[in-house]
């Protein structure tokens, strides 16, 4: 049997904690430019796209993100297409990321008061006047805490993409566990990898949550 | 090349799905009743300090509400044997479940204690309540009922979340669907219809606590 | 000609008739006072003024831009409302704009006004308002009085035909109320039309032309403001007046 130093078990737990960093950045980014998408199909005026937005939103919040990465895994190769783990992994987690981060946006808009839109509307600027002028960057300002927040989320959603085989942080450490017989001591050291990554996101999501709350 | 959906299979794994979905609802409903408790004995030790449960407190709701729960799960299924703790599948997930769900609602009912108004308590002292009286009158209902849509949102995602536990066999909804698509080869319709009935359970769990809310948190304390 | 009218005006909120067929014409350089008890529908009739409500019927002409039910459209509201300035109870300023971008922001988005020119008209719009030296100020370091004050500069700048005030001083402390109706005696007096409603009923008689009392979703009685208040034609007016004291 092949021996395990603990600067081993670390260095692949390194290498998977790299890749669950990257998965997470690349969802974030990705579900965040898809969110944006879905926020404004979701409070224009539209019906369509508006039934549309409300949909992905409540698919994706009312059902489990294991669920949405097989089915999308298994529902892409019907196509008959080979998707890699990566892909269903990156993809699944853009799509869930989105549903969220625009449900979190929408609740920023609509509390933006009312006068707001009105004043605005006075001044003869058209829909997207205000949106770009007065609407969203108030938004912007009221989001950036859950947002924060929310990152935090999916930096521990991208945990689920070990079980259709992605070998992000998770998977390595399930690997590792299996081959040195440590699973305490290798599940401890993958849980404070993600601490790691999110504690620090907790924290400042909490910081800027007070102080907004201070600035008012 | 048209593919041919086939739900076929589904009459004669009824029986094993609803019995996923009878162990998943009682993951959920034993999970959420003692997670809630474990968070209103975190948001009091919190909120007033107690010692050394509230600085505790603070620690595991840290360490759970910024860890995975599949790894929380792990840890407990296969870290713990090595500690002399071995427990089977249903405890390791129900305790998985009760863990991440406590350290949320602690949170969740702490942000609702704080929000109480001083004066409420005031009035409630100047009326010669007892202690028990005032903090579960003037304290707990008013802030479990400020929270209640949070604390229900917290257990629908919890539940939603227990789809993991699969990966240990405990033998949920998720695990059924993994048996029956290996058995059919049908994995796409098998994890579709699946999803459907999360989807279900979830509008379920939503509407029990909504329910449980107006019954058990909004009324008035008879006299 | 009249600069604003309307006719055969008609809202309804729900199964609630509360414009009832109204017929309004303001002249230009008019200052026009609207009273009425609340629910009488006499901030509901200013805000269909420039389209903040819509009608169920009727028409509404400013300055020759016109607005009919069926024909609300977005240029014609857009077209409609360059003519028209609101002026609200809450300001409703920018919060994350300083004073004089609040001033600025439409002339530029709107009429696409080069960002120094727009800044000039920024600082005389506050400059008339007595508030020079605020440009820079954010809306939250400002009191009631001043913020109400940027708001009517902000209005001013796009040079409105007619100006609408919404209740302008009801959200400010009383000793606030004084800088803002001299910053409207002063536009009176420069010869804007303006269409107020507001409840400080003494201001209301000393620089209004014309005085409207609406009552039930109706002009119930209107003329010069002096005259309706020495001998009022109407026993709701009378009686308005009498709750007044």
């Amino acid at each position: 049997m092949m021996t395990f130093s603990l600067w081993d078990i670390v260095r692949n737990l390194l290498i998977g904690g790299a890749l669950t960093l990257l998965l997470s950045l690349v969802a974030f980014a990705l579900g965040g430019a898809t969110g944006l998408l879905v926020l404004f199909a979701r409070i224009g005026k539209w019906r369509a796209p508006r039934a549309l937005a409300q949909m992905h939103i409540e698919l994706f919040q009312g059902t489990p993100l294991l669920l949405q990465l097989f089915t999308l895994f298994f529902g892409l190769s019907l196509f008959g297409l080979d998707v890699p783990a990566w892909l269903a992994a990156g993809l699944g987690l853009t799509l869930f990321t989105s549903a969220f981060l625009a449900e979190i946006w929408r609740g920023c808009v609509e509390a933006v008061p009312r006068g707001q839109w009105e004043a605005s509307a006075c001044l003869a600027m058209t829909y997207w006047e205000q949106m770009r002028h007065v609407i969203l960057p108030q938004a912007m300002r009221l989001s950036i805490a859950p947002t924060v927040g929310f990152a935090v989320q999916v930096v521990k959603g991208t945990a689920v993409t070990s079980i259709i085989g992605f070998a992000e942080l998770t998977k390595t450490g399930s690997m590792i566990a299996n081959a040195t017989f440590q699973p305490f001591l290798v599940y401890s050291l993958v849980a404070l990898g993600y601490f790691i990554l999110c504690y620090p996101l907790s924290r400042y999501a909490q910081a800027l949550e007070r102080s907004f709350h201070a600035a008012r | 090349m048209a593919y041919h959906f086939d739900f076929t299979f589904v009459p004669d794994y009824a029986g094993m799905l609803a019995q996923g979905v009878a162990y998943t609802l009682g993951l959920t409903v034993v999970g959420g009743t003692l997670g809630i408790l474990i968070g209103i004995g975190g948001a009091v030790s919190r909120t007033w300090n107690v010692r050394p449960f509230g600085p505790l407190y603070g620690y595991y709701v840290e360490l759970f509400r910024n860890t995975p729960f599949l790894v929380q799960l792990f840890l407990i299924f296969f870290g713990l044997p090595s500690l002399g703790i071995k427990l089977a599948e249903w405890q390791a997930a129900i305790l998985a479940m009760v863990l991440n769900l406590g350290a949320y609602s602690t949170e969740i009912i702490r942000a609702g204690l704080q929000a109480t108004p001083r004066g409420q308590v005031e009035a409630a002292d100047s009326l010669a309540f007892t202690r028990w009286q005032v903090f579960l009158h003037v304290m707990l209902r008013p802030a479990l009922r400020k929270v209640w849509p949070a604390l229900s949102s917290q257990v629908v995602i919890t539940m939603l979340g227990s789809s993991v536990c699969s990966q240990i066999s405990a033998e949920e909804l998720t695990f059924v669907a993994n048996f029956i698509q290996s058995r059919n080869f049908r994995a796409f319709e098998t994890y579709f219809l699946t999803t459907a009935m999360y989807f279900g359970l979830a509008l379920l769990v939503r509407q029990a606590m909504h329910a449980i809310g107006r019954h058990l948190i909004v009324r008035r304390p008879s006299r | 000609m009249p600069l604003v009218s309307t006719n055969r005006l008609h809202k309804f909120f729900g199964t609630n008739h509360v414009l009832r067929g109204i017929k309004l014409d303001v002249e230009e350089g008019e200052v026009v006072t609207i009273v009425g008890r609340s629910g009488s529908g006499k901030s509901t009739l200013l805000r269909t003024l420039n389209g903040l409500e819509s009608i169920d019927d009727g028409v509404i002409e400013v300055d020759g831009a016109t607005l009919e039910v069926d024909r609300a459209d977005a240029s014609a509201l857009r077209n409609l409302r360059q003519k028209v300035g609101m002026v609200f109870q809450q300001f409703n300023l920018f919060p994350h704009l300083s004073a004089g971008q609040n001033v600025m922001l439409a002339p530029q988005v709107v009429k696409r006004t080069p960002k120094k020119e727009a800044e000039e008209i920024a600082r005389r719009m506050l400059e008339r308002v007595g508030l020079a030296e605020k440009f820079d100020a954010f809306p939250d370091q400002l009191s009631g009085g001043q913020q109400q004050r940027v708001a009517i500069a902000r209005a001013l700048a796009m040079s409105p035909r007619v100006l609408l005030c919404d209740e302008i001083t009801s959200a400010l402390d009383p000793e606030l109320v004084n800088e803002v109706l001299g910053v409207v005696r002063q536009l009176a007096g420069e010869g804007m039309t303006l269409i107020m409603v507001t409840h400080e009923m003494r201001f209301a008689r000393e620089v209004s032309d014309k005085l409207v009392f609406m009552h039930e979703g109706k002009i119930h009685e209107s003329g010069h403001p002096q005259a309706m208040f020495a001998k009022p034609a109407t026993a709701e007016f009378a009686s308005f007046i009498g709750s007044l004291n």
